[in-house]
């Protein structure tokens, strides 16, 4: 290794001539050793900590959105068949789970809806008893409730849609009439109409029963 | 040593943020309770804007809980005393109830299952109720059999009162609602 050579390694500074010998670092004490882990372990604490409120933030917002046990996956398929089918008790046939922390006086029944092939439209026969009707989103939220004390000539009836297809229909109205219809928009495709009836008395169960079945649900168009 | 430190960081964090989040909507979360007297009420777990917490609780389980137009669903664990509900108690509910359409009250376990007794009475409804000459509620909850209105009490253990009030103007005031409108539980006498 000569020294005109380019990719010879750079004198030690002690090999230099006119450069005087750095000192040897001193040994680190005790308590500062001891101080630098402590400042360390306190650091990666906190990287840790923040890390962990930003796993438990997204986790709490990811639930909802990654959950396949919820109702509105569990019950997605009932009312098929043009009108509101009753949430099946445990250990029913058709494998369904119950719902959770249900009121074992009201009897509920439940239309799943799927916008993308259009609106649907609900229409419900009021009677004596106590009749609630709520929309549930897909991922969790109320986005609309009604109770049979909003019925017309003993019957409640509105559309649900997207807000596309609102835009739409409304694009479609008559010039200068004000349409009738009440129209609910859902922020989601999919979802659930959930029909309520309070059986006040054991005896009531029946009628509620076919007041929650006779909710019809089918295609608005 | 930094690859021992990135690995405390990452254990720390993922552990922490999941074991936490797990923690928070195990159970029906704190954020979002409106407590009245020994009531709790969670308003806005039936309404389009339900916080994170709740949705994540909901999402969790089979759950429809009741809308904030519909009514409302009001949950006691703990008699007015303050100590927790017990089937070894007898407990006197009397008072008021809100004005509603309908209203039920009934006995759960914590997760709000009924529970499996001898005696098929699990909740009344307001038509279901012998009041007295005043007008007035009046519902004994315990294990033995008592005169009047009895709601049966397993024999031990915790449980919850469940009162769920439908077509309510309260719905929508939950949180400024007094005790007073509400229904009191009193512990009567403990085995």
């Amino acid at each position: 290794m000569s020294a005109l050579d380019p990719t010879a390694a750079p004198l030690p500074d002690e090999a230099r001539p006119g450069k005087a010998p750095r000192p040897a670092p001193a040994p680190r004490s005790w308590p500062e050793r001891l101080r630098s882990a402590a400042m360390r372990l306190a650091l990666t604490t906190l990287a840790g900590l923040m890390l962990a409120a930003i796993v438990h933030i997204v986790t709490i917002l990811l639930i909802p959105v990654l959950s396949q046990r919820d109702a509105a996956h569990a019950y997605r398929n009932l009312g098929s068949e043009g009108h509101a089918e009753i949430v099946p008790p445990a250990g029913n046939a058709s494998g369904l789970p119950p719902l959770q922390e249900a009121d074992p006086n009201a009897v509920t029944a439940i239309c799943g809806y799927d916008l993308s092939a259009g609106p649907m439209r609900v229409v419900a026969h009021i009677g004596t008893l106590p009749l609630g009707l709520t929309l549930h989103r897909q991922g969790g939220g109320v986005i609309y409730a009604i109770t049979d004390r909003a019925a017309i000539r003993g019957v409640l009836e509105f559309l649900v849609m997207t807000e596309a297809q609102y835009d739409e229909r409304v694009a479609n109205d008559e010039e200068g009439e004000t349409s009738r219809e009440l129209r609910v928009v859902s922020d989601t495709a999919q979802g659930l109409i959930v029909a309520r009836v309070l059986a006040k008395r054991p005896s009531d169960r029946a009628d509620a029963e076919a007041l929650a079945t006779g909710i019809q649900c089918g295609m608005a168009n | 040593m930094r690859i021992l430190d990135l690995a405390t960081i990452l254990g720390l964090g993922a552990g922490l943020g999941l074991v936490s989040a797990h923690w928070a909507v195990a159970g029906r979360p704190v954020v979002g309770k409106v407590e009245v007297g020994s009531w709790m009420a969670w308003p806005g777990s039936g309404s389009r804007d339900v916080d994170p917490y709740m949705r994540a609780y909901l999402a969790r389980g089979v759950h429809l809980p009741i809308g904030a137009g519909e009514g409302l669903e009001l949950i006691a664990e703990r008699s007015d005393d303050g100590a927790p509900l017990e089937g070894r108690c007898r407990y006197r509910v009397s008072g008021t109830i809100p004005p509603s359409r309908g209203w039920t009250l009934g006995v759960t376990d914590g997760a709000g299952r009924p529970f499996h007794l001898p005696l098929e009475r699990v909740s009344f409804t307001d038509s279901e109720i012998v009041r007295g000459e005043d007008g007035g509620l009046s519902i004994t909850a315990a294990a033995a059999a008592q005169a009047g209105n009895w709601l049966p009490l397993p024999a031990g253990g915790r449980f919850q009162l469940r009162l769920r009030l439908y077509d309510t103007p309260v719905s929508s005031q939950t949180g400024e609602t007094r005790a007073a409108n509400l229904p009191r539980i009193t512990r009567i006498d403990c085995r």
